[in-house]
């Protein structure tokens, strides 16, 4: 799904009227780790599209791809879980794990295909905080277990 | 959570203006899409939870074991109707399979004012050790947390030290340091709720995620 220009436009300023303001530049830590994989899966980081592997660290931002083959389980380092089942695709928009500091969030985009989601941490710390988005939904989750499908 | 850290959502309002950020605002879709959405017993407790579904034109609560509803296009959410566990497994029944073990959570206390575990915390070190090696790629996080007596920062780092304590343990032990992080929550992810400045034996502790 393209976004209309304005919207980018929109989030491009934002970006750069916040991003001077956040607390730390310092290097990204790891938001989870593939624990389950089978099949064909792929991670994609920013132009980079990489075959993703076990154990592989997932960072915010980063989308998950199966094909027609492929399933993908990760942790994240709140303990939420999420699977891919075939034919799907997810962007981790948003994950920031930050209790002490208060800072928590976590955002899903779920673009196509079977996805299953286990509520961890954030869920319980902050409920308000956690989202999955689909491209004409927005579920807003007070845990534990959900499973969605969306098509195109 | 204030909207700063949520820059599409924010997006969303700021071209919407003047909307409430504390209302998911749904995007209207370029192209038709069908979203369906079920809400199941938590695979490891049972436990059921809630979700609520919106669409850009209305929303839907899930409450119950199973309950699942569909959103088509921009309408909004169609009725809620329990899936059975037939239907549940024949849709969901291979992502569930791929969702990863739980987390493993064991919970470590000190004996009052000393850097010494008790004697059944003591104990429980064997069983983190098994837990490490039931996981697939283990990753060990040691977390410190405190109760309310003194300032959250000096609690953060109280929690800190208390942890790298428990983290030094493991590794004596014969964990490989590589997947034993330690991190601290302060006084901020309390056990026992307590007003500030309260002494809370069970609030003193040091957990351990297996995951």
């Amino acid at each position: 799904m393209v976004p209309p220009r304005r919207v980018i436009a929109g989030v491009l300023l934002l970006v750069l009227v916040i991003a001077p303001t956040r607390a730390s530049a310092a290097e990204p830590t790891a938001a989870g780790r593939i624990k389950v994989l089978s099949g064909s899966v792929f991670v994609v980081r920013g132009d980079v599209t990489t075959r993703a592997a076990l154990g592989q660290a997932l960072f915010e931002a980063d989308t998950l791809r199966t094909g027609t083959d492929g399933r993908v389980g990760i942790t994240l380092n709140d303990d939420t879980r999420v699977s891919l089942g075939p034919g799907s695709e997810a962007r981790l928009n948003q994950f920031v794990y930050a209790p002490a500091e208060g800072r928590v969030g976590l955002v899903l985009d779920i673009v196509r295909g079977v996805i299953a989601y286990v509520s961890g941490r954030i869920a319980k710390l902050s409920p308000d905080s956690v989202k999955l988005e689909t491209p004409n939904a927005i579920v807003g989750v007070r845990g534990t277990t959900l499973a969605l499908r969306v098509s195109q | 959570m204030s909207c700063g850290r949520h820059s599409v959502v924010l997006a969303a309002c700021a071209a919407v203006t003047l909307s409430a950020c504390g209302q998911p605002r749904v995007r209207t879709p370029e192209r038709p899409a069908d979203t369906m959405v079920a809400l199941l017993p938590d695979p490891d407790t049972g436990v059921v939870g809630k979700a609520i579904v919106s669409s850009p034109s209305g929303s839907a609560a899930l409450e119950t074991a199973r309950a699942s509803t569909r959103v088509k296009d921009n309408r909004p959410p169609g009725d809620v109707t329990p899936l059975d566990e037939a239907d549940t497994k024949a849709l969901f029944g291979e992502v569930l399979a791929a969702l990863p073990p739980a987390s493993h959570h064991f919970t470590l206390y000190f004996e009052f004012e000393s850097e010494a575990l008790t004697a059944d915390s003591q104990a429980l070190v064997p069983q983190v050790l098994q837990a490490v090696k039931d996981f697939p790629f283990p990753e060990v996080v040691v977390i410190g947390h405190t109760d309310t007596t003194g300032s959250a920062a000096s609690n953060v780092e109280l929690g800190l030290r208390r942890a790298n304590v428990v983290r030094k343990l493991l590794l004596d032990a014969g964990l490989e340091g590589s997947i034993v992080d330690v991190t601290s929550h302060g006084e901020t992810d309390l056990l026992v709720r307590t007003p500030d400045d309260t002494f809370e034996p069970r609030n003193r502790r040091v957990e351990i995620s297996v995951r």
